[in-house]
């Protein structure tokens, strides 16, 4: 292989990236890491708190080492309205649920784990293009004209991904598809974030700080992020809400955030755009779509890193079978890919609770919302909504299939809804000491 | 809590990564509306991405034209936007 050939070229050092370089250069392959930012993780990535359910994933074991910037155990939910406010407060059951990480950090780190394993890494370098022939994506063009060539590509350059576009892979969108979202970073010391929030998230509903989605604050070290948005469709901006920041805004200034924040200072803003579909087509000849750039993401239920480790792991083990039978097509790279996220339980499940509360939150008032959620959370929030929906629509359609379904779905989520102490096990062998 | 926009940029020329295709823009202002920086500007019966330095590349922009007058690239490696804290 002459300099710049490889066996695997990967576009994007977020979530997907590094896990799937880590993954390639475990399995002996030769594999080159493209990030367009000096640091990994300082473009406009977002996303702070990993999931305990799946890091439990031997696949994702290795997550646990990476530094962390607080444990979580609770959540929080607000409900508040001219009248009153209503606070439920959510465990699951005793242990840990999540791990909050700032990605600028933590990003970097996996970088660095990915170059151990033996990938190469080249930072500060932008893909701008992707080299097709005979119908075969090949490989890719830096911005300085650059060619490097693979014999699979694996596209992890996110949401807006210019690899999956130049592919013809990913579309516009935006409406009920997209969410806009605002972020911002407060300062508050962490003393002050041990007994306002401790190990707790907390999530906000009320009108006029969101569009369709459910505001957030998720505590770091000595920041919180807070995080508010809304659905890109006709009725996100109008005179009232000209612009994004005006529902952050009022979010700020919510009696209850404000006492929360006093003493704050914001240290940094941010703007993302998040997906909420799947993406049709993830694979094509010699390439491969991973994470927020195949839509894999579940933005409802604050959800997509875990699912970029994965199809990120997962396309470098379709990229070695692909390797092992010099077959780079479409069909073979989808045999391995798309099996094995076929059979992760986790990616399934949380896919089918995501497209039960979306359409009940597309469909209902924000104040319909917040009377469903108060009917339901008590039980695990929106876990059991996924249940709740359907068992309901099927008393009420007499249907028992539905019912039986719901019931049936329930069972399946057990070990989810639940915090198996084995995490918290498990984590405390492997975190940094 | 007073509101305030923080974000920070590496130095170095980004390029003109974002560029408007005068002949397929319609001048709807749809660009105009969902960009949270104020990039795109009304220049007579079109749009174009003026405040090209305030881009934080979150690409709402592109997503939102119907007309595929919107051309969405990146930056230069190293150059643009730059969010502390992810
Ligand atoms: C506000 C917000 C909050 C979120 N909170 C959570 C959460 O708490 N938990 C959770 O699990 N998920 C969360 N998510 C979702 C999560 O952030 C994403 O799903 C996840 O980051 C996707 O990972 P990725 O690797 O696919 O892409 P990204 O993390 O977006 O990484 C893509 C990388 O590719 C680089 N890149 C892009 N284009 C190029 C190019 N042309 N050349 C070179 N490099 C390029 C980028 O700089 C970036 O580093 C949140 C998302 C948002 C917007
Ligand atoms: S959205 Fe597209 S067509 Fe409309 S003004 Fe902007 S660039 Fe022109
Ligand atoms: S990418 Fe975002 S910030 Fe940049 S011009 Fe487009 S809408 Fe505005």
């Amino acid at each position: 292989m002459s300099n710049n050939e490889y066996d695997v070229v990967i576009v994007g050092a977020g979530c997907a990236g590094p896990a799937a370089a880590k993954k390639a250069a475990e399995l002996g392959l030769k594999v080159i890491l493209f990030e367009k930012s000096q640091v990994p993780g300082e473009k406009n990535v977002s996303g702070t708190c990993l999931n305990g359910a799946a890091l439990v994933d031997p696949d994702l074991h290795y997550l646990m080492e990476g530094p962390v910037e607080r444990e979580i155990r609770e959540m929080r939910t607000y409900h508040i309205n001219k009248d009153r406010t209503t606070v439920f407060h959510e465990i699951p059951s005793e242990g840990l649920l999540l791990l909050s990480i700032r990605r600028d950090h933590y990003d970097a780190w996996h970088v660095e784990e990915a170059k151990k394993a033996g990938a190469e890494v080249r930072l500060s370098t932008t893909i701008l293009d992707i080299i097709e022939e005979d119908g075969y994506v090949k490989g890719v063009v830096t911005d300085t004209g650059e060619k490097f060539y693979g014999k699979v590509v694996i596209d992890a350059a996110g949401v807006n991904s210019i690899v999956g576009r130049k592919a013809g892979l990913i579309p516009k969108r935006k409406g009920t598809n997209m969410i806009l979202y605002v972020t911002v970073c407060v300062e508050l010391g962490e003393e002050v974030i041990n007994e306002r929030f401790g190990d707790c998230i907390e999530y906000y509903l009320s009108p006029g700080i969101q569009h369709k989605t459910w505001p957030w604050i998720f505590p770091k070290k000595d920041t919180v992020t807070l995080g508010t948005g809304g659905y890109m469709d006709e009725n996100l901006l109008n005179d009232e809400f000209p612009n994004i920041n005006k529902y952050m805004e009022n979010y700020l200034n919510l009696p209850a955030v404000k006492k929360k924040l006093e003493g704050g200072k914001i240290v940094a803003w941010g703007l993302h755009l998040e997906y909420d579909e799947k993406i049709k087509q993830r694979v094509k000849n010699g390439l491969i779509l991973t994470g927020e750039a195949g839509g894999f993401v579940i933005p409802f239920l604050g959800e997509g890193m875990v699912e970029a480790y994965f199809t990120g792991i997962y396309a470098a083990q379709a990229a070695a079978n692909a390797i092992e039978t010099n077959d780079f097509s479409k069909e073979k790279l989808a045999e391995t890919y798309e099996t094995l996220i076929s059979e992760n339980l986790f990616m399934q499940t949380f896919r089918h609770i995501a497209a039960v509360n979306k359409e009940a939150i597309l469909t209902k008032t924000d104040e319909e919302i917040t009377q469903m959620m108060q009917q339901v959370i008590m039980g695990g929030g929106f876990i059991s909504n996924a249940v709740h929906t359907n068992w309901m629509n099927g008393v009420e359609d007499q249907d028992m299939e539905r019912i039986q379904d719901a019931y049936d779905f329930l069972e399946l989520m057990k070990p989810y809804a639940q915090v198996d102490p084995y995490f918290e096990n498990l984590y405390n062998e492997r975190k940094r000491k | 809590m007073k509101f305030e926009i923080k974000v920070e940029y590496y130095p170095g020329d980004t390029g003109e990564f974002i560029k408007v295709i005068e002949e397929n823009c319609t001048g709807c202002g749809d660009c105009a509306k969902f960009c949270t920086r104020d990039v795109w500007q009304p220049d007579g019966a079109i749009y174009r991405p003026v405040n090209l330095k305030d881009c934080v590349e979150c690409g709402a922009c592109w997503n939102v034209c119907e007309f595929d007058a919107v051309i969405f690239n990146e930056p230069k490696g190293g150059t643009g936007v730059r969010f502390e804290y992810g």
